[in-house]
C-alpha cells in the first residue's frame, strides 16, 4: 500500500473518530447534560496522540526510504561508480527509483562507452606521439637536409642538416611560409611547384647548386608529395643530398683516364714514328739506325714503367695489393737504393751524401715498397739537381717520438710554392721542371701511397725555388 | 727556295723525328720545346708553316697559335696540331688559332709530311736533299 493511501486511511479514521466525538458531545449537549469535562479532555488527548502517532509512523517510513536513497547516491558519488538505487517496499519513493534507475543504467552505459572511447583515443594519441618521435628521430638522424611543408607551404618539420645548410632555426620557423624562411628562391619554387602539381606528381629529383660558406656545392634535391588517404596533397618533403664529392670523383676519374691515355700515347707516338722512319729508310747510316733502335727501346721501357706505376697505384688505392710487412732496417733499404743510384749521381758529377742511423733500428715494413719509395725520392733528387749539385740522404731516429725519419734533400730546381700542394696528385708535373727531366707524374703519388696508405707514415715536403727541395717521411719505430 | 717549317714539341724524340722527316724531304726546320719559344721563334723566323704539339709547358700549342694570330706578320701562317689528348678541338677555336689540320698521336711521320706538302703547296715543289 502506498504512503498516500495509508495517509488517506489514517486521516479518514481520525476524521471519523473526531466526528464521533463531536456527535457524542452534541447529543450530550442536547440532552442537557454537560459533557463530562474529563472525558472531553480524554477524547481530545486521544485524537491528538493518535494524529501524532500516525504522523510519526509516516515520517519514519519516508525518512528511512529517503535516507536509503541518499546513502546509495552518496556512495555512488564517493566511488564515482553509477549503480542502481534500491528501496524497500513499493511506495512512491520506490516508484520514483524505477525511472531513476533506468536513467542511471542508461547513463552508466553511456559513461562506460565514453570511457572506453576515451581509452582508445588515449592509446591512439600515444601511438601517434610515439610515431611522431620515430619520424623526428629518423629525420633528425639523416645527414641529408630534410624539409617538410604542409599544404599551405608552411614549414612543419626540418632537420639540423637543413637548418645548417639553409640558415634558419626550426624553433622560430615552424608554421611560417617557406618564402619567409628560405632565401633560396629556387628551392621555394621547387617546393611550391611540387605541391601545386598535386598527386599526379609523386617524386622528382633535381640538381641544384647552393653556395655554402662561399663554395658552390651541388645538391640532388628529391621532392615528393605527401598524399592523404583521400588522395589530397597534404604537403611536400624535400631531401637535399650533397653530390659535390661524387661529382668531383666523377671528374677525377674522367681526368685520370684522359691523363693516362695522354701519358701512354706519348711514348707510343715515338715508338710508332721511329719504326715508320726505319721502315721508310729515312735512317740511312748505321749510327742513325742504332740511335732509332735505342729510342724505340727506351720508349718501350718508359711505357712499361708507366703501366707498372699506374697498376701499382690503382692496386694500393683499391687495397688489393699484397703487402708483406716484416721487421726491416730503413738504413739498410736506403743503402741498397744508394748503391743503385750512385752511378747516376756520378754521371752528373753530383755529391751523394749519406747520414745514416745505425742499421739495427727497425721498422715494420714491406721491403720492396719502401725500397721503391726511397728510390723514387732519390732518383727525383738526382734528376732535378744540376751537375755538381748535391743530394743528401739521411736516416735519423727520434726515440722520444718513436719514429724513424728519412730525409732526401737536394740543391736542385726546387718547386714553386703554387705547385707544392699538388705535386702528390696523379700525373701532376711542375711545368717549369718539365724540361729538366722526363717523368710520368706518378712517382710522388706512389711514394705518398706507400708511406701513408700502406705504412701509416707521413710524407712531407719543403722547397725553395732554385735552392732545392727536401722530401721527408717518417715511419713508426719497431719497439 | 725550300719552305721553312717551325716544329714545337716538349718531347725531344718527337721533335727529332718530325724534324728529320721534314729535313730529309728538303724542308728547312726550326724547333722549339715550349709554347713561349715557339711564339718567339715564329716571330723571328716567319716560317711558312707551324707544327705544334697541344700540351706543352709554359704555354700550350693552342695558346701559342692564338698569340701568333695577334701578330700582324705571323697571322696568316697555317698550322698543324699534334695531340695525344682524346678530345677534338672546337671548329671555332681551330679557325681562331689558324689550325689547318689536327693529327692525333701516335701519328705517322709520312702523314705529317703529306699534310705539310699539301699546306705549303705552291707552283714549285720543295727541293730534295
Amino acid at each position: 500500500m502506498t504512503t498516500a493511501k495509508r495517509l488517506g486511511l489514517a486521516t479518514m479514521a481520525l476524521i471519523s473518530l473526531g466526528a464521533s466525538a463531536a456527535y457524542y458531545a452534541t447529543m450530550m449537549a442536547m440532552q442537557g447534560q454537560r459533557p463530562h469535562g474529563g472525558l472531553n479532555f480524554l477524547v481530545l488527548g486521544l485524537v491528538t496522540c493518535l494524529t501524532a502517532l500516525v504522523l510519526l509512523v509516516f515520517w519514519r517510513s519516508v525518512h528511512r526510504s529517503v535516507r536509503m536513497i541518499a546513502s546509495q547516491l552518496e556512495s555512488m558519488a564517493r566511488s564515482k561508480q553509477l549503480g542502481l538505487v534500491m528501496v524497500q517496499g513499493s511506495d512512491e519513493l520506490a516508484q520514483i527509483t524505477r525511472p531513476l534507475n533506468e536513467f542511471l543504467t542508461a547513463t552508466k552505459m553511456q559513461v562506460e562507452q565514453l570511457r572506453s572511447e576515451n581509452r582508445e583515443l588515449q592509446i591512439q594519441s600515444r601511438i601517434a606521439a610515439a610515431e611522431k618521435h620515430h619520424t623526428e628521430a629518423i629525420i633528425f638522424s639523416i645527414s641529408d637536409a630534410v624539409i617538410v611543408t604542409n599544404r599551405f607551404d608552411e614549414l612543419i618539420l626540418a632537420n639540423e642538416a637543413a637548418e645548417k645548410l639553409l640558415g634558419f632555426r626550426l624553433a622560430g620557423s615552424l608554421r611560417k611560409n617557406i618564402d619567409r624562411i628560405l632565401s633560396d628562391g629556387t628551392l621555394v619554387r621547387l617546393i611550391r611547384e611540387t605541391r601545386s602539381h598535386g598527386r599526379n606528381f609523386t617524386r622528382k629529383v633535381v640538381e641544384h647548386s647552393i653556395d655554402q660558406k662561399g663554395t658552390p656545392k651541388t645538391f640532388s634535391v628529391t621532392l615528393s608529395c605527401v598524399v592523404t588517404d583521400n588522395e589530397e596533397v597534404s604537403g611536400v618533403v624535400a631531401v637535399l643530398h650533397d653530390v659535390t664529392r661524387e661529382k668531383e670523383i666523377a671528374k677525377m676519374k674522367t681526368d685520370f683516364v684522359s691523363n693516362v691515355s695522354h701519358e701512354l700515347k706519348t711514348p707510343l707516338a715515338s715508338i710508332k714514328a721511329y719504326i715508320e722512319m726505319l721502315q721508310d729508310g729515312e735512317a740511312d747510316d748505321e749510327q742513325t739506325q742504332r740511335e732509332f733502335y735505342d729510342i724505340i727501346s727506351s720508349e718501350t721501357d718508359r711505357l712499361h714503367r708507366l703501366i707498372e706505376n699506374i697498376l701499382n697505384i690503382s692496386r694500393i688505392e683499391s687495397g688489393v695489393v699484397k703487402v708483406v710487412k716484416e721487421p726491416t732496417s730503413l738504413t739498410g733499404v736506403v743503402k741498397q737504393v744508394l748503391d743503385v743510384a750512385r752511378p747516376q749521381a756520378k754521371n752528373k758529377s753530383q755529391h751523394l751524401v749519406e747520414r745514416l742511423a745505425p742499421i739495427y733500428y727497425q721498422i715494420e715494413a714491406d721491403h720492396d715498397m719502401i725500397y721503391q719509395a726511397v728510390m723514387n725520392l732519390v732518383s727525383n733528387a738526382i734528376k732535378y739537381t744540376p751537375e755538381n749539385g748535391s743530394v743528401t740522404v739521411s736516416v735519423t731516429v727520434d726515440e722520444r717520438r718513436g719514429v724513424v725519419v728519412c730525409d732526401v734533400a737536394d740543391t736542385g730546381a726546387g718547386i714553386p710554392a703554387e705547385d707544392l700542394p699538388r705535386i702528390f696528385d696523379k700525373f701532376y708535373r711542375v711545368r717549369n721542371n718539365n724540361k729538366l727531366a722526363k717523368g710520368t707524374g706518378l712517382g710522388l703519388t706512389l711514394v705518398k701511397h706507400i708511406v701513408e696508405t700502406v705504412h701509416d707514415g707521413k710524407l712531407t715536403v719543403t722547397s725553395e725555388q732554385d735552392k732545392g727541395s727536401t722530401f721527408s717521411f717518417e715511419l713508426p719505430l719497431l719497439a | 727556295m725550300s719552305k721553312r717549317i717551325l716544329v714545337a714539341d716538349d718531347e725531344a724524340h718527337i721533335l727529332h723525328v718530325v724534324s728529320m722527316k721534314l729535313r730529309n724531304a728538303g724542308y728547312e726546320v726550326f724547333t722549339a720545346v715550349d709554347g713561349e719559344e715557339a711564339v718567339e721563334l715564329a716571330a723571328a723566323e716567319l716560317p711558312d708553316l707551324i707544327i705544334t704539339d697541344y700540351q706543352m709547358p709554359i704555354m700550350t700549342g693552342l695558346e701559342a697559335l692564338k698569340e701568333l694570330r695577334r701578330n700582324e706578320q705571323t697571322r696568316g701562317v697555317p698550322a698543324i696540331m699534334l695531340t695525344a689528348r682524346g678530345f677534338d678541338i672546337e671548329p671555332a677555336e681551330m679557325a681562331e688559332a689558324g689550325i689547318a689540320a689536327v693529327l692525333a698521336k701516335p701519328f705517322s711521320p709520312r702523314e705529317v709530311l703529306e699534310k705539310v706538302a699539301e699546306l705549303t703547296q705552291t707552283a714549285e715543289t720543295p727541293l730534295a736533299g
